[in-house]
């Protein structure tokens, strides 16, 4: 019984890595697929990522057939078959047919998705892919074979190369590279290391082939390998470029009578046409959109195109749309979603060195605490002593657990970057599809932040994106018109901010007109021109936020699916953050997420309120003030503080929850002061008790329509004590148009005071 | 948690009751002076009441959330739910973990915990004997046989728990 | 005892293959008892490299697409080596290249089995492979000590 417990386990526990592997697989295709984009702009495709990209793909074919992930298999199996052809030179790399590689991308993402139980399998989105990848490998040519046999090549040599090796032997040869042969002895420990300290040195001069272990050499502490390497390089610049001890380099001759290899290339395909005006520029290329099949398009290809007698791309254009009701580049479907399925963690050794560390530490103080324990019992420490003892070992039991906690938290800390690798393949893809040039220029994407968080921070940053493209960034011609770049651009900003993190999209677009948005405000019946009139700037931009907003009458592909900016507000609420707006007609729009850097353990200030205790998260407290009733004015019906010269609305948190007074007299009040985003507030309350680090905890089903409380925690000694959900609040008590809600609030209160604690 | 164990063992027996002759346990408690029975098969634990904090703004029917072991459970208090009057918490007083399989752990605060009945169906009357519309919750009338005059008033935790 | 290195760069195929060989029905297919089957992870060619002096295994399972040091390259050098030239020895792999396992085969890979395989395909090839071929290996090969 035991036995079969444990074999499901270690089953359960490599479907687990299945998941997360090739999460990551898929995350790397991604990455590669960007720089390959970036390649081919250049005319410069990497062969060797092209490559890794094939890896990637075979990788994923062979653990989807073992987990039984058939829809994934069966895409990898087509996909393999094209990339097989792409490294092997069969086939040429266009952007059609890259672009059919990212779709793969996207939809092995949402295949994941389905497989792990969320979100709906794409399997028609799939069937219409392998149709146009079919098309392709069709187009083959073959490729020079028997140039490499005038080398002076040891037939054991060629025994052990993979076909994908053979391949780049020849077609190194065929561009008349000279072949060289460097061997090295490395120690059996450091040779990855090592070997990256060779690969780098010689990576500038030519393409290594392959490592063979020659097998020489009875140390079995070391090994010999003979690397094959191809470089226009001559043999004394490799010796100098490539030295070391142990290293030595010999220049593979060729047979006598063969020709120069250089004019035996009768198969290198020319150079791909180059995509669109900037280099760094995602633009569209006119292949598929949504506009089906439409023949013009297809024709602004071929003028693009220079002649080749590889032309894969066409032949996708034609017959795959024309097969196709839907179109096979389908718009990133709203029900799509960049959120990763993986659960896994990959940690840095160092960070986990560290805690062990720590946890020896622990160890120290416990030894000590039980040695103590012993001494008391024999009486040989008492009293005084041993309340000095305590006290010393208490604190450095503090010091410890503080590190433990830090360090945990680290561990859970991932870059940013993590989101933003697939924001870049959703700017790419929808710039295409809208047939806007869009140029994504990322910073600070090394800024960490918990990994829980970056994972449900991919789709609200998707939605504001693609929003930016769509609605933002006009057209190429306008842009023209108004003296702009003709390719837009999207700046996404991250940096970290004392406990928050801030993420900014920023676009050069339109801007956003207030007189439209209060307008299509009133059309919708959302507010009456009347009450229109009282908004704020400020509030104007917010009605974007609204359920249901939206300023074209006829909704895009892309924007239109009824899931508007209030649903990427709620989600970054539920993240503890906010969401602030800041737009210029004809300049642009930036938006800006302000987040709490971790979820787990955090730091409160307990305050309390009619003899309760509340916890105020410390990540969003500027300061605690003493509160002075002869600075407090009223302000358009809302109490204001006035401190050191400036105006900070407060909030008496007794009257906003309802609380019955307490028993306890109170000489005086404190107020503390919050920020979250660019808004302040000031919550009143009755008193100061302290610093403390706690676990927050969600808050059960039946309580999840109170408002206000991120959750609660349990202060020792069995007390709760609720946790305020300060971006939440500042919400409430500083938005317009929630007078309703709060109403209603003090209603529900009301009765509770009637019927008393029990 | 001398009470849990006791709660437990009597499960074991309620399922085997049940095999052999279809009886049913149930668990009786004060609310306002009538006595109420609910399955022991939804309770979980019976616990000393431990420190209640009242959360604003909740439904009315919530007195509350309290640690169970680190975790955060809800406290209804079902006098409010029946429109009863109230009594301070007092040495008698309990909360009865409970949970339905459908819905979360919930803590029911109740005056008293008298005793723990196995009734047999024909022990039990239908809801509607109190005549009309009864409320889903209340599942019938328990009159135990070898107890004359006893009634007990047998409730359906299930929507209450749902939406408390 | 059985010992059974694995010679792959994915975690999760390591995973799998580790689950099907360490399984109680493995075990019995091959005469050994409960937990006498230990599969040891290589991610890499030059882990591989370093594993082989801590053999001897009974068999050996490894991938051919690997970066650095392919698979083909590993069986040359395992046949050449002296503990191991006898050694049980599984290509997996889903390369198509057919090209990729005859040189494999030639190299004295003693089967092959393609990806996907489901957990009985592998049993089954392991089992056989083990029970077959045990005895020419461990006659051909001296015990080299240590773990």
């Amino acid at each position: 019984m035991v036995e079969g417990g444990g074999r499901g386990d270690s089953g359960d526990k490599a479907r687990d890595e299945f998941f997360s592997e090739a999460q990551e697989l898929v995350d790397g295709l991604g990455r590669d697929l960007l720089a390959l984009d970036e390649g081919l702009k250049k005319k410069q495709p990497d062969a060797e990522l092209i490559n890794d990209v094939f890896r990637g793909v075979h990788t994923l074919k062979g653990l989807s057939g073992l987990f039984g992930a058939t829809r994934m298999a069966g895409l990898s199996h087509e996909l393999e078959d094209v990339l097989d052809d792409l490294r092997l030179g069969r086939i040429e790399l266009t952007p059609s047919v890259l672009d059919l590689l990212f779709q793969a991308v996207s939809l092995y993402a949402r295949i994941l998705s389905a497989e792990s139980g969320e979100g709906e399998d794409p399997g028609p989105e799939v069937e219409q892919l392998l149709l146009a990848l079919g098309q392709i490998s069709q187009r083959r040519t073959g490729s020079g074979a028997g140039v490499v046999a005038r080398y002076d090549l040891d037939p054991a040599l060629m025994g052990v190369l993979t076909e994908y090796e053979e391949h780049r032997l020849r077609t190194n040869v065929q561009q008349g590279l000279g072949l060289y042969r460097i061997r090295v002895r490395f120690s059996l420990a450091t040779i990855d290391s090592a070997l990256d300290e060779l690969k780098a040195k010689a990576r500038p001069h030519g393409e290594i082939i392959t490592y063979l272990p020659t097998g020489a050499g009875s140390d079995v502490d070391t090994i010999e390998l003979e690397i094959l390497m191809a470089s226009r390089a001559s043999v004394d610049l490799l010796r100098t470029a490539i030295s070391g001890p142990n290293i030595v380099i010999d220049e593979v001759r060729q047979r006598s009578g063969a020709s120069a290899p250089a004019s035996l290339s009768p198969s290198v395909a020319p150079p791909p046409p180059p995509v669109g005006a900037a280099s760094v520029a995602l633009t569209p290329a006119p292949s598929a959109t949504h506009e089906t099949g439409s023949p013009q398009r297809d024709r602004g290809e071929e003028a693009h195109a220079p002649p080749s007698v590889l032309a894969p791309a066409q032949s996708f254009a034609a017959t795959g749309v024309a097969a196709a009701p839907r179109p096979v580049a389908a718009p990133v479907a709203q029900e799509m979603s960049l959120r990763s399925v993986s659960q896994t963690v990959r940690v840095d050794i160092r960070k986990l060195d560290r805690l062990m560390t720590i946890v020896g530490e622990l160890a120290i103080v416990k030894t000590a605490i039980a040695n103590l324990t012993d001494r008391a019992r024999a009486g040989v420490t008492g009293g005084r002593d041993l309340a000095i003892e305590l006290g010393r070992l208490n604190r450095t039991f503090e010091r410890h657990l503080a590190q433990m906690q830090s360090g945990i938290l680290e561990v859970r800390m991932v870059p940013l970057g993590q989101a933003f690798d697939k924001l870049a393949r959703v700017v790419r893809q929808i710039s295409r599809e809208l047939a806007k040039g869009v140029n994504l220029v990322v910073t600070g994407a090394e800024t960490e932040i918990d990994k829980l968080i970056v994972e449900e921070l991919s789709d609200p940053l998707m939605h504001m994106i693609r929003n930016a493209i769509d609605h933002g960034i006009e057209q190429r011609d306008e842009r023209l018109r108004v003296g702009k770049p003709p390719v837009g651009t999207i700046a996404l900003n991250a940096f970290q901010k004392g406990n928050q993190v801030v993420i900014e999209v920023e676009d050069d677009g339109r801007g956003m007109d207030h007189a439209s948005l209060v307008a299509a405000a009133v059309r919708k019946g959302m507010l009456t021109a009347d009450e229109a009139r009282e908004l704020s700037p400020r509030e104007v931009l917010a009605l974007v936020f609204m359920p249901g907003f939206t300023t074209k009458e006829v909704a895009t592909d892309l924007s239109g699916r009824g899931v508007g900016l209030d649903v990427v507000k709620t989600n970054i609420a539920k993240l503890g953050g906010v969401v602030d707006i800041a737009s210029d007609v004809g300049i642009g729009t930036k938006m800006t997420i302000t987040l709490p850097i971790t979820l787990a353990i955090i730091n409160v200030l307990l305050v309390e309120i009619e003899d309760r205790l509340f916890a105020v998260p410390l990540a969003s407290v500027e300061e605690a003030i003493a509160l002075d009733e002869r600075h407090v004015r009223i302000v358009e019906a809302r109490e204001v503080l006035t401190v050191r010269g400036t105006s900070l609305p407060i909030c008496r948190l007794g009257r906003l929850f309802g609380l019955p007074p307490g028993r306890r007299e109170r000489p005086r009040a404190f107020v503390v002061i919050a920020q979250v985003g660019n808004r302040r507030l000031g919550f009143a309350v009755d008193e100061l008790v302290g610093q403390q680090d706690i676990v927050i905890k969600a808050l059960g089903k039946s309580l999840k329509s109170v408002r206000g409380f991120a959750g609660a925690t349990e202060l020792g000694d069995q007390r709760v004590a609720l946790v305020l959900d300060v971006a939440a609040l500042i919400e409430e008590v500083l938005a317009p148009g929630e007078t309703r809600l709060l109403a209603s609030a003090l209603e529900a209160d009301g009765e509770l005071r009637r019927i008393g604690r029990a | 948690m001398a009470a849990l164990a006791r709660v437990r063992g009597e499960k074991r027996a309620v399922r085997r009751a049940g095999e052999a002759g279809r009886r049913v346990e149930y668990l009786a408690f004060v609310l306002a002076g009538e006595t109420y029975a609910v399955q022991i098969a939804h309770i979980v634990e019976i616990l000393r009441p431990p420190p209640i904090t009242e959360v604003p703004r909740a439904p009315r029917t919530v007195l509350g959330v309290i640690s169970v072991r680190g975790r955060l459970v809800t406290v209804i208090d079902l006098r409010r739910r029946f429109r009863l009057p109230e009594t301070p918490i007092d040495r008698k007083t309990r909360v009865l973990l409970s949970e339905t399989g459908a819905s979360e752990q919930v803590g029911l605060l109740v005056e008293e915990v008298q005793q723990v009945w196995r009734l047999a169906s024909e022990e039990i009357e239908p809801a509607n004997v109190l005549g009309g519309d009864q409320p889903a919750h209340i599942a019938g009338i328990g009159r135990p046989s070898d107890s004359e005059g006893t009634i007990l008033i047998l409730l359906d935790l299930r929507p209450i728990l749902e939406q408390p | 005892m059985r010992r059974i290195l694995v010679v792959e760069d994915s975690v999760s195929a390591r995973a799998f293959v580790r689950a099907v060989l360490e399984s109680p029905d493995f075990a019995a297919s091959v005469g050994a008892g409960e937990g006498e089957c230990e599969v040891v992870e290589a991610s890499s060619g030059f882990d591989a490299m370093r594993l082989l002096p801590r053999g001897p295994y009974d068999l050996i399972v490894t991938d051919i697409n690997m970066t650095d040091i392919n698979g083909l390259e590993l069986i040359r050098f395992i046949r050449k080596s002296e503990h191991h030239r006898a050694t049980p020895l599984i290509i997996i792999s889903s390369l198509r290249g057919e090209q990729d396992v005859e040189r494999g085969i030639a190299l004295g890979a003693n089967a092959y089995l393609a990806k996907p395989f489901t957990p009985d395909q592998l049993r089954d090839t392991c089992a056989k492979l083990l029970t077959a071929l045990e005895g020419v290996a461990r006659s051909s090969e001296p015990p080299i000590g240590g773990p």
